[in-house]
């Protein structure tokens, strides 16, 4: 048996091991020196990750114990995860979480991107449950850390009473798919689908709108986004960040291999299909558009009364699950190309945003919009980050948000959905109304006149000008990006098992 | 060095200066960028050929290859005398502005900044032949101008900001949906391209257009039209403009009259028509009567108005309106006269606002009723304003006659010749009010306030080196209106009324 799958993996615990005892050892007194360990963990993950050589389309059924596979999609994820884990780290040093234990801290981030390193490679179902569980059980004491504050209590209270809800109802609806498919792998469900007989049983939707379920509280997609505007609210914005994309990743990729066995290389296009709103890919791509049009609707509509920044950015994310949603709804290579490439994209667009969050509500001590006024003129460079950022949220040119939405509905359009594709249009046009809401705080209201200019550290600087400049950059010459995707998503195959 | 890139990006390498180099240099720079590209523009129109067909001074280079295509989105540049006349109307309307800019006070490095990353956006928006590129221009024009309402502007800045940037957007995405439909089942971003294709499928008499399916290219049509239609402003989505007019500074007033308004009028000739000439025959009535509608029910609110700003502002919405008019006719009198009515429009409309900013500069107001008998204290300003106005209600002699003349020609030789007649009634309105306001503005009793010599001084120096170029430009292009209109024949002559009359006998089949 090949177990150089799980390198990353045994890194990253490893890594877990090691910030563990040299906190104990330090007693806590060399934060540096954890930090330093966990981003070294992080970035060996990364780097044995990429450098794995990944098995060609042939050899699928070599995995690991059968439940593990390494493939572009998983290596893509960890990598993925692991950069938002060491942003999420570096962000957190100045910030407020770091004033609480640190050690902690390391150890819950390094645990979370390990359970979406392991998630990313599940072709199992049991597996996937357990890597999900890896994933949300951090994530519940990341939210409270800060003990003093009611407001992440609440917050975490919140985020483990829904979760522990959904995990039981996803449970169940996987028990449900083992049932069908007589074995829990995810190549057993796919040849059970393709026999035909299981689709038309009534308890086959049952099963689908719980497994969705389960994974629409990940992505924070309607109806179960309820929690997402309150822990955001309540976590460090860091924090926030990190759950916003590196959480929701690991739900779309789970949803990626579970849309891959159910319904195969990709979804038929009806023949009526420029006036259909949805595709007939059965009944979990029809619950997955549903969900698509109220997740972005839902979400730019409540983002529009929100006055706090880190809730707004929330409800931002819930628009964008909706946008990346849509992207499953109309299943086929190219969407899941898309699919990749927009993740990028708001990988890069949200963690910076919620760093500049940060950066603001560690300044004046509140997320309130009002309290961004006059930092147009106070920071400059600052001001015109968050422009950067919020008109590529948007979906402006020439910013990387542009290009990642122009191949999200160039898709759509292509596998014919032209109404789906206009309904996500003018969604976006509905976000430009609240992100504007936040430049018209920064630019056009005038703040107190004797505040002074504000200064960034330098360390500060460096960082948001790191992860801004991508968003210009990849904004005006993003074919390679595009490209790579493309590459990746070629793999599709092998992702939903040889059949 | 003499290219369309240079011309395009010369006021980009200005707002880099800008920021380098202290604020008090920001407004000599803007001037001197704005000239400039005025000086390219014009040598640039001098060593262009005015027999050749097609677009000239056309750069290619690799841009984003492999995108849908095989060339994929290339950064595809050239100009024809459609987009040349309004290249020049850019440069020349933006000098004019950037010299109004002279005393912008707060922060004047970003104002600065802002204006010539719009001068970029505009000229680009006219020399684009990619639709990616076009595309980024139309959207990249949009962020100063938010900036430059919302920061520079009056006291309802952030809501008239907001407003413009919504509409706007709203506009954009139909658009981008129309721009995605024609790049999938074309396989190609060019523009010149994909209008040989549809040229090619009406000469073969292929019914489905360059979509391959009539009803698509219908809503494609339909999506582009409004698109275009959110900027020319037609009614029914013109309410962005007078709160976007009365909120911001004068000079952006001017460019935003001036020069935005005519991207759609642009657009329209360029992209929407020639790429679906069946579709825009078969919406020819519906064109026609909202744009009959605009004329009249502008000319009207804008008797309306008591603010001085907001009746100009709607008298652009009731003159754009003759531009569609004149497209929908789809005669070759008729697109002639809408492109000049671009022309004309934009120099007059500049020369309008900027009369409104001078003596709103002096009384910080702008009711009319509160003004009058402003003749007798300012006679220069008189003169100017009232030739101005004269000038835009189409008396002869000004280039809005012409293009009113030549645009109601070809409306009535095209198929809708009663709501060409309702139009004219327009004409009478506009005199009417026109007529009302300079009566209430300048003649009768001057009230005491304006006796003040000192705080109303005559027009300046620096307020005639804006409206008299202005002027004058207005008034060649009334006696000599050939020199514009052999620019911009071409297109118009070769490519488009053939196109548009070929696609109605293919449905009159």
């Amino acid at each position: 048996m090949d177990w150089t799958p799980i390198i990353p993996a045994a890194e990253l615990t490893i890594g877990i091991l090691a910030v563990i005892v040299v906190d104990l050892v330090g007693r806590g007194r060399h934060p540096w020196l954890t930090t330093g360990v966990a981003l070294l963990a992080l970035a060996g993950a990364a780097a044995s990750a990429v450098l794995q050589p990944t098995l060609e389309v042939t050899d699928g059924a070599q995995t690991v114990l059968g439940v593990l596979q390494l493939d572009q999609f998983s290596v893509v994820f960890t990598v993925f995860c692991c950069v938002t884990g060491f942003v999420t780290i570096l962000a957190t040093v100045r910030g407020e979480a770091f004033k609480t234990p640190g050690g902690e801290f390391l150890v819950l981030i390094l645990s979370a991107v390990l359970g979406m390193n392991l998630l990313a490679m599940s072709v199992d179902l049991v597996a996937l449950y357990l890597a999900f569980e890896l994933v949300s059980i951090p994530g519940y004491v990341l939210v409270a850390m800060r003990r003093a504050d009611a407001r992440s209590n609440e917050a975490g209270v919140k985020y483990v009473l829904f979760g522990a809800v959904s995990s039981a109802i996803l449970l169940y609806g996987l028990s449900l798919l083992v049932g069908f498919a007589g074995g829990t792998s995810l190549a057993a469900l796919g040849e059970a689908v393709a026999g035909g007989a299981v689709t038309t049983q009534p308890l086959w939707i049952v099963a689908c709108v719980m497994v969705f379920a389960g994974f629409a509280f990940k992505v924070s997609a309607v109806p179960f986004h309820f929690w997402a505007p309150d822990v955001y609210a309540g976590a460090p914005a860091s924090v926030a960040g990190f759950l916003a994309v590196a959480s929701k990743a690991a739900g779309f990729i789970a949803l990626i291999r579970v849309v891959g066995a159910v319904v195969g290389p990709a979804v038929p296009v009806a023949p009526d299909a420029l006036t259909a709103f949805l595709p007939e890919g059965g009944a979990l791509i029809t619950i997955i558009g549903i969900a698509a049009i109220l997740t972005m609707t839902v979400g730019n509509l409540a983002a529009l009364r929100q006055t706090e920044i880190k809730r707004l950015l929330a409800w931002s994310s819930i628009a964008h699950a909706g946008y990346l949603l849509l992207l499953l709804t109309v299943w086929s290579e190219q969407a899941v190309a898309a699919l990749l490439f927009y993740l990028i994209a708001y990988l890069f667009m949200n963690l910076a945003a919620f760093l500049l969050a940060g950066i603001v509500i560690r300044e004046r001590g509140s997320g309130e919009l009002s309290a961004l006024r006059g930092f147009g003129r106070r920071n400059v460079g600052l001001s015109l980050a968050f422009a950067i950022v919020l008109f590529s949220l948007t979906g402006l040119p020439p910013f990387f948000g542009f290009a990642a939405k122009l191949q999200l509905f160039y898709v759509v359009f292509e596998r014919g959905y032209v109404w789906l594709g206009v309904i996500g249009l003018v969604n976006g046009v509905i976000s430009l109304y609240y992100y504007a809401r936040v430049l018209s705080s920064l630019y056009f209201q005038d703040g107190e006149s004797d505040a002074p200019v504000m200064r960034l550290s330098t360390f500060d600087a460096v960082f948001c000008t790191l992860l801004v400049v991508p968003i210009l950059g990849l904004g005006l010459f993003w074919s390679g990006a595009w490209h790579w995707a493309q590459a990746v998503a070629e793999d599709l195959p092998l992702v939903m098992g040889v059949r | 060095m003499l290219t369309l890139t240079t011309l395009v990006f010369l006021p980009l390498v200005g707002m880099l200066l800008c920021a380098v180099l202290p604020s008090k240099h920001a407004r000599v720079i803007n001037i001197a960028t704005s000239a400039l590209v005025l000086v390219v523009a014009v040598l640039l129109w001098i060593r262009m050929d005015p027999d050749a067909a097609g677009y000239q001074f056309q750069e290619f280079a690799a841009w984003l290859p492999g995108v849908v295509s095989e060339t994929g989105i290339q950064y595809y540049v050239g100009i024809d005398g459609i987009g040349m006349s309004l290249v020049l109307l850019t440069a020349f309307v933006s000098l004019t502005a950037a010299i109004a800019s002279w005393n912008i006070e707060k922060q004047p490095k970003g104002y600065h900044m802002m204006f010539l990353l719009l001068l970029t956006g505009m000229l680009g928006v006219f020399v684009a032949l990619d639709l990616f590129l076009f595309y980024v221009f139309w959207e990249v024009m949009l962020l100063p101008m938010y900036f430059l309402i919302g920061i520079w502007g009056g006291p309802r800045r952030q809501y008239a900001s907001i407003k413009f940037f919504l509409y706007t957007l709203f506009g954009s995405v139909l658009l981008l949906a129309g721009v995605i439909l024609v790049v999938l089942k074309t396989q190609s971003w060019s523009i010149p391209e994909v209008t040989e294709m549809a040229r090619n499928a009406v000469a073969f008499g292929n019914t489905g257009g360059v979509l391959g399916d009539s009803a698509l290219c219908l809503a494609a049509f339909i999506g582009m039209f409004i698109g275009f239609a959110v900027k020319v402003p037609m009614f029914p989505f013109h309410t962005w403009l007078p709160d976007a007019h009365v909120e911001a500074p004068t000079p952006v007033s001017m460019i935003l009259a001036g020069v935005l308004l005519k991207m759609g009028g642009y657009g329209l000739i360029r992209i929407a028509y020639p790429f679906f000439p069946q579709a825009a025959v078969a919406c020819g009535l519906v064109i026609s009567i909202l744009s009959v509608i605009a004329i009249v029910y502008g000319a009207f609110v804008a008797m309306a108005q008591t603010d001085f700003k907001r009746l100009i502002a709607y008298s652009s919405v009731s003159h754009m309106g003759f531009v569609t008019l004149g497209l929908a006719a789809m005669t070759a009198q008729g697109i002639n006269g809408a492109m000049y009515m671009m022309l004309a429009h934009g120099t007059i409309s500049a020369m309008l606002f900027m009369i409104v900013g001078v003596i709103y500069d002096r009384a910080h107001h702008r009711e009319i009723a509160k003004f009058g008998g402003l003749a007798w204290v300012m006679p220069k300003y008189f003169i100017l304003a009232s030739l101005a106005f004269f000038f835009s209600l189409g008396l002869p002699g000004g280039s809005g006659f012409i293009a009113e003349i030549v645009t109601f020609v070809g409306a009535f030789a095209g198929p809708y010749r009663t709501l060409a007649i309702i139009a004219l009634l327009g004409i009478v309105i506009t005199a009417a009010y026109y007529l009302r306001t300079l009566q209430r503005v300048f003649l009768l009793d001057t009230p005491e306030v304006y006796k003040d010599k000192a705080k109303f001084p005559d027009v300046t120096g620096r307020e005639l080196a804006v409206l008299v170029p202005l002027l004058v430009v207005t008034v060649y292009m009334g006696i000599v209106p050939s020199t514009a209109m052999d620019l911009y024949h071409g297109f118009i002559h070769e490519t488009l009324v053939p196109l548009l009359e070929q696609a109605s006998e293919l449905g009159a089949k």
